[in-house]
């Protein structure tokens, strides 16, 4: 248990790469390699079964082909006792006259060259009769040993079995024909039925040739053995012609007497085939090593092999390519994110892929750009905040309007009005609170609408009767102190007013109205600031350039219409593009300034 | 852990496949061996343990034709090692066989071989025989089909018949009287080759004229009186066929005592041992035989044959003896030989 534990948990922290390449060696190679190693043992084992089957039977017909022959063979004595005349010569006994015998010689001669030699069968090398110590012969071709006819007259001592003919095997025969034939003997005893004698011995010489026909029957190979060896194992016919004559001492090994069987020696496996004749009692035996039979099976195995390798190297190379295209991603991400880590957002993880690698990639590339784009609009929104405070505040200390304020209280106190004094130093001190002492980015509406009112009042103090405001409060007073907007959105409007109005008009009126209203645009109630004045207007153009400056959310710091663009874009920033501002004018008679923004119940 | 697994799988797989390879030194593909080794031959061989013994009985014992059939069963009692006994009366005396095969009866033997004098005479004692488990044949001459499982003929009756004919009708010159000297009446074989001596007598020689057929009973002395006193009584006789060996010898016998060797033309059935002087003399022209010898052989081979159970085949190659015919439930040994006086001195029976 702990050994499996301990392994599993080694694998599961083996790199993706590796556990990508090790399953798919699982995947292919091993399955394949059982594949290809089971099919060809497969094969070579039902090769060896069919040749091993077909083979006996093929053995089974030549060794009735021999049978036949052989059969025929043992037949050729009875020939003799066709003949009266041969029969009487080999019954005399004792001659006269050396004529008389020369003259029988001449004629056995002649007979067992007509009957045997020039007969029917081709087989026969010679035929020999030792009879009453005489000897007749008609041969094909001459023994190489001149004492020949004493080694032959040896045989006929050999025991008999009543009445059949019966071989010599090569390896009793010490005679050589010229030719050097493989031959044996079919030796038969003389036996006079009608007298009960033995008259003599008869030797048919027979050329083993005729095997050979049989024998090329068969579609062998040069290093295939056939032989044939008589019951005691000695081998009567070799395809191996300078082992006729030797004894096979394997014979009595032999599992069977008619089959097939795999024999493992020391020169390699080999494939015998066996048939034993019923008539003769001859086994035929086909030996091929089993090498040579699977050398036709050897173009399926290497095929199978280099296929095989074949396959393994592309698998291997698909398993390492597609887990390097799996991992190197996953690499390159884990680069990137250290990058972003670090605080660089300006990265771009390229995987063209649309796999979950790329939908990775894709993810990650987005949350990234996300989170760049958040971190630009906080930074924008705040860099505004801050500007608008700024301007806010230079707005508020602004040197001018401060120096005029304090014109405006000085004349006041020279003219002894007391009264307007306290009054405008109240306002003055009450904006400059305003200004500092909130930090919030959110005041009341309330707050902000005293906030202009307090700038209108300093103002109508300055310019006295040039200058008439009036302020219309359109909602309710929960809402009016309850709800927020954005700091600092109407002074810079009034003030634009003001500047713009009193630069042309001798006399304008400035109307500040807070209302409630149904927004179109987003279908909820919104809180709207108008700003309307009866100065001169502006232009169409002029209109068109402004709103479509309004509509970039450019800064143009030090633009004249710094004010406006600056809370149109706060309120973009902190409450969304659906609110801002919205100009209307006509030129010579006044211009109206719509600042909407939503019901804020919060200040954060 | 998975890995570890397949590789031990993949080597029990590539073991196992290998281990069948080394143990034996041979492994069986393909056997065509069937049962028929060895096995079933022992019974048999147990069974011949006990040897068996075989009664040879010839028409007579003293006839010099069977005594010469007794030496070939003798030889083929040696050769199969069995035991044969060639008992039997000692002249052609069916009454003597019945008693012999009596006392065969009682000594249990295997087989009997019947030589038969008088096939019906024969038939009670044989049907006994066969009821007592003992197998009868014939042999030489046959006995009543019913009682014997098969008869051993010597040869064709149709071609020894027509042959003796021929030979006669050569010697006579096809014209002339003849007359016949057969041995019993009974014997079947004989009335065989005397059916067809005279079919083809009636068939192709109209100038010969049969006088007579005078049964000798295969007894010599009562052949030499009826082979004198045919002689005696046919003046005008040119020629005489023995129909049996007694026959031929008596009527030899007698043509040579009447100083008529040459005139009254002598052939017919006989052993060339004792025709051997009468063809050199020129009392007798032609005798015809088989060998007794291989006849007696032959009738033991094939009693032994059948005591294993083999009957004899048509063709069938007999050692020492060589091809047999077989028609019917007769055996046939062989052609007929003719002793002339060129040849007889080959021949030794």
């Amino acid at each position: 248990m702990i050994f499996k534990r301990r392994t599993s948990f080694q694998f599961r922290h083996f790199r993706l790469s590796s556990k990508l390449i090790i399953t798919y060696l699982l995947l292919t190679v091993v399955p394949l390699s059982l594949l290809g190693y089971i099919s060809y043992a497969q094969y070579a084992r039902s090769v060896e079964a069919q040749i091993g089957e077909y083979m006996p039977k093929i053995l089974h017909q030549a060794n009735e082909d021999i049978d036949k022959q052989i059969d025929e063979l043992m037949r050729l004595p009875d020939l003799l006792f066709n003949s009266e005349q041969a029969l009487s010569i080999l019954r005399k006994e004792t001659y006269a006259k050396r004529s008389e015998f020369n003259k029988d010689q001449y004629d056995m001669n002649s007979y067992l060259s007509r009957t045997y030699i020039r007969g029917n069968n081709a087989n026969v090398i010679g035929v020999f009769i030792l009879s009453n110590q005489r000897m007749f012969y008609s041969s094909k071709q001459q023994f190489k040993q001149a004492d020949w006819q004493n080694t032959l007259s040896g045989y006929s001592e050999k025991p008999y079995s009543i009445g059949k003919a019966q071989f010599i095997l090569p390896s009793e025969v010490d005679l050589q024909f010229d030719a050097e034939v493989p031959y044996l003997f079919i030796q038969k005893q003389i036996y006079d039925v009608d007298n009960r004698k033995v008259l003599g011995d008869m030797l048919i010489a027979v050329d083993l040739s005729f095997i050979d026909k049989i024998f090329h029957n068969f579609e062998s190979s040069n290093r295939a053995n056939l032989w044939l060896m008589s019951d005691a194992g000695e081998i009567i016919y070799h395809s191996d012609r300078s082992l006729i004559g030797t004894m096979d001492t394997e014979k009595d090994n032999y599992p069977l007497r008619s089959g097939s069987f795999r024999a493992n020696h020391a020169g390699g496996a080999k494939l015998m085939s066996i048939n034993t004749a019923s008539i003769s009692g001859w086994t035929l035996v086909h030996s091929i090593p089993l090498s040579e039979l699977m050398q036709r099976t050897n173009l399926v195995r290497n095929v199978t092999i280099l296929l095989f390798i074949a396959i393994s190297v592309i698998t291997s190379l698909i398993a390492v390519w597609i887990s390097w295209s799996m991992t190197r991603p996953l690499k390159r991400l884990s680069g990137l994110m250290k990058t972003v880590e670090m605080g660089n957002f300006q990265v771009d993880l390229k995987v063209p892929h649309r796999d979950e690698i790329g939908m990775l990639a894709r993810s990650f590339n987005s949350m990234v750009s996300t989170i760049r784009d958040l971190i630009q609009k906080n930074y924008q929104v705040e860099l505004r905040q801050k500007e608008a405070e700024l301007y806010a505040l230079q707005s508020q200390i602004n040197p001018h309007f401060l120096y005029n304020t304090l014109e405006t209280i000085g004349m006041a106190v020279e003219e002894g009005e007391t009264e307007a004094v306290v009054d405008m130093v109240t306002l003055l001190g009450r904006m400059f609170r305003f200004s500092v002492s909130n930090q919030s980015k959110w005041v009341t509406i309330a707050q902000e609408v005293q906030h202009a009112e307090d700038y209108l009042t300093i103002q109508k103090f300055r310019f006295e009767d040039r200058l008439a405001f009036r302020i219309d409060k359109k909602m309710t007073d929960s809402h009016f102190l309850q709800l927020f907007t954005p700091k600092f959105i109407l002074q810079p409007v009034v003030e634009n007013a003001i500047k713009h109005g009193l630069d042309v008009r001798r006399k304008m009126e400035v109307c500040l109205s807070v209302s409630e209203e149904f927004d179109a645009r987003t279908g909820e109630p919104c809180i709207v600031f108008r700003v309307s004045d009866n100065g001169p207007g502006i232009s169409s153009e002029k209109l068109f350039q402004l709103e479509e400056a309004l509509k970039k959310d450019s800064f143009a710091p030090k633009s004249a219409n710094f004010g406006l663009s600056n809370v149109n874009a706060r309120i973009g920033m902190m409450l969304g593009n659906d609110y801002g501002i919205q100009l209307h004018s006509i030129e010579g008679i006044g211009t109206e300034v719509l600042i909407r923004i939503p019901l804020n119940e919060r200040s954060d | 852990m998975i890995r570890k697994l397949m590789l031990f799988m993949t080597m029990m797989i590539i073991v196992s496949a290998c281990s069948s390879g080394s143990g034996t030194p041979y492994r069986i593909v393909y056997s065509m061996d069937t049962q028929q080794t060895t096995s079933e031959a022992v019974p048999d061989s147990s069974l011949q343990d006990q040897r068996y013994s075989v009664a040879i009985i010839p028409k007579g014992t003293e006839i010099d034709y069977f005594t010469v059939a007794a030496e070939g069963a003798q030889e083929a009692a040696n050769d199969l090692d069995i035991d044969v006994m060639f008992e039997g009366p000692k002249t052609a005396d069916v009454s003597g066989q019945i008693e012999v095969i009596d006392s065969m009866i009682q000594r249990h033997v295997d087989l009997i071989a019947v030589s038969a004098n008088d096939p019906e005479a024969l038939i009670p004692v044989l049907e006994k025989a066969r009821q007592a488990g003992i197998k009868v044949i014939s042999w030489d001459a046959d006995a009543d089909p019913q009682v014997r499982d098969f008869y051993v003929n010597m040869v064709d009756p149709e071609t020894l018949g027509r042959h003796l004919m021929d030979t006669l009708a050569n010697a006579m010159g096809e014209k002339g009287n003849f007359a016949i000297l057969t041995g019993a009446i009974s014997a079947s074989n004989l009335s065989d080759w005397l059916k067809w001596i005279q079919v083809q007598h009636k068939a192709y020689y109209p100038e010969m004229n049969l006088v007579k057929v005078v049964a000798t009973d295969d007894n010599l002395t009562k052949a030499g009186e009826v082979a004198k006193q045919l002689l005696a009584e046919h003046p005008e006789l040119n020629g005489i066929i023995g129909n049996s060996s007694v026959g031929f010898l008596s009527a030899a016998n007698a043509v040579k005592d009447a100083g008529k060797a040459g005139a009254v033309k002598v052939v017919g059935l006989s052993n060339p041992n004792f025709t051997r002087s009468y063809l050199n003399e020129g009392t007798v022209q032609m005798a015809t035989l088989w060998s007794p010898k291989k006849l007696g052989y032959l009738t033991v081979v094939l009693a032994n044959n059948l005591l294993n159970g083999v009957r004899p085949a048509d063709g069938q190659d007999i050692p020492k003896v060589g091809k047999i015919r077989v028609v019917g439930d007769m055996v046939i040994m062989g052609e007929p030989l003719d002793f002339s006086k060129e040849n007889v001195n080959q021949y030794d029976f």
